[in-house]
């Protein structure tokens, strides 16, 4: 279909999203995409997810760190914020969800807000409440393995390896 | 903006991580609303950029297990919470000049009418609007916790209630930025001012208490120090 003239396209808004979550969750392209549908859905209701209009454009995830694009209209950018911190967990798995900023194009979008992810990551053993457990370090992020799960610390509460 | 946590080994993030993640989604600061946990505050604030609330969250079963709590620990903190979710309990804390906040107050068998919302505007108990449920479930769970969450609203705004809003989150991956719980309380029927007010309540609180704290201070409206200021 010929498409439609430049006052009828309709105007879209990027969201540059920052991603987090544990060090061992494995966050698929096409399971983020279905957690921010499902989101828009149950709390925007279909007539207003539809107005919406949320797409992923751009989505990457590793090592328990991420970053992506959501296209809202232009409008619509509240509703897509509240949509997308109702966004949980993807797949089971929990995962913290941060709007940066929001541009008028993905050229922008990606220039301002996308590739500051935080350094790579690092495994070593840390020692955290008097005991030697696994530690995942990002800056001075560090997620401690531990029996019921991750905790989530900082350098400041490792205690010294001397001990 | 302030974000009220439950930090380790009551959640799952410790609060150094809480206030280095709050600092980068825009808040001004973290309440540590300890159950267990017991952070050393002064390492904590030296190393973020944000302000750390020294805080307890009073979770017992009974108002009278709860009044020994308050008792016990208000002279060593911030700020005194307890947590609601029965009716005796949300009774005892909003008769309670003591407790600075009720928690939850709906949550369980807990309710709150139009009594008890005076009550704690006579007494400066806030009452919390926990927007918790409605990031983190769905279905039956959420719509329960909306229709109390309107519920609180219209009761607050009869009585002039104080209030503070908070996500309740438990790590720092459920933190979200307030930028996201003003757009999400525009969602679900709060308007944009009153949820700015309710997280900047948890500040002013601290703020408050602090002062009330500090040598100076003997009693609202009395305090030692120079004439003429």
């Amino acid at each position: 279909m010929k498409h439609l003239p430049k006052h009828l396209q309709p105007r879209w808004r990027y969201l540059a999203v920052g991603l987090e979550a544990w060090p061992d969750a494995d966050v698929s392209r096409s399971g983020f995409q279905r957690a921010v549908w499902y989101a828009a859905g149950n709390l925007l209701g279909d007539p207003r997810s539809a107005d919406a209009d949320l797409r992923l454009l751009r989505f990457e995830f590793a090592d328990g760190a991420g970053e992506a694009i959501v296209r809202a209209r232009r409008g619509e950018v509240g509703p897509a914020r509240a949509a997308l911190a109702c966004v949980s967990e993807v797949d089971g798995q929990p995962i913290g969800v941060h709007v940066r900023g929001v541009s008028g194009t993905i050229r922008a979008c990606e220039e301002r807000y996308l590739g500051r992810r935080a350094g790579v990551r690092a495994e070593r053993r840390v020692v955290f409440e008097n005991d030697r457990r696994r530690g995942y370090v990002r800056d001075d992020r560090v997620d401690v393995a531990g029996p019921k799960g991750f905790a989530g610390a900082t350098e400041l509460d490792l205690d010294s390896e001397s001990t | 903006m302030y974000e009220a946590v439950h930090a380790y080994p009551d959640g799952s993030a410790t609060a150094a991580r809480f206030a280095a993640t709050a600092a980068r989604t825009g808040y001004d600061g973290v309440v540590i609303r300890a159950r267990e946990a017991t952070p050393d505050y002064a390492a904590v604030r030296e190393a973020s950029d944000v302000d750390v609330v020294d805080a307890v969250e009073v979770v017992a079963p009974d108002p009278e297990r709860a009044s020994g709590a308050v008792g016990g620990l208000r002279p060593d903190h911030t700020l005194v919470c307890v947590r609601g979710g029965t009716d005796r309990l949300n009774r005892f804390a909003v008769e309670n000049e003591r407790v600075d906040v009720l928690t939850r107050p709906m949550a369980g068998e807990g309710d709150v009418n139009h009594v008890l919302a005076n009550r704690a505007a006579d007494n400066g108990v806030r009452i919390e609007f926990d927007l918790g449920p409605v990031l983190r479930t769905s279905g039956g769970e959420r719509v329960r916790a909306l229709r109390n969450l309107r519920k609180l609203r219209e009761l607050v705004a009869d009585a002039d209630a104080p209030f503070v809003v908070s996500a309740t989150p438990a790590s720092h991956l459920e933190l979200r930025a307030p930028r996201e719980l003003l757009a999400l309380g525009d969602v679900v029927g709060f308007d944009p001012e009153t949820v700015r007010t309710g997280l900047r309540e948890w500040g002013e609180l601290a703020e408050r208490n602090r002062h009330r704290g500090s040598e100076s201070f003997v009693e609202p409206g009395v305090e030692r120090g120079r004439h003429g200021r």
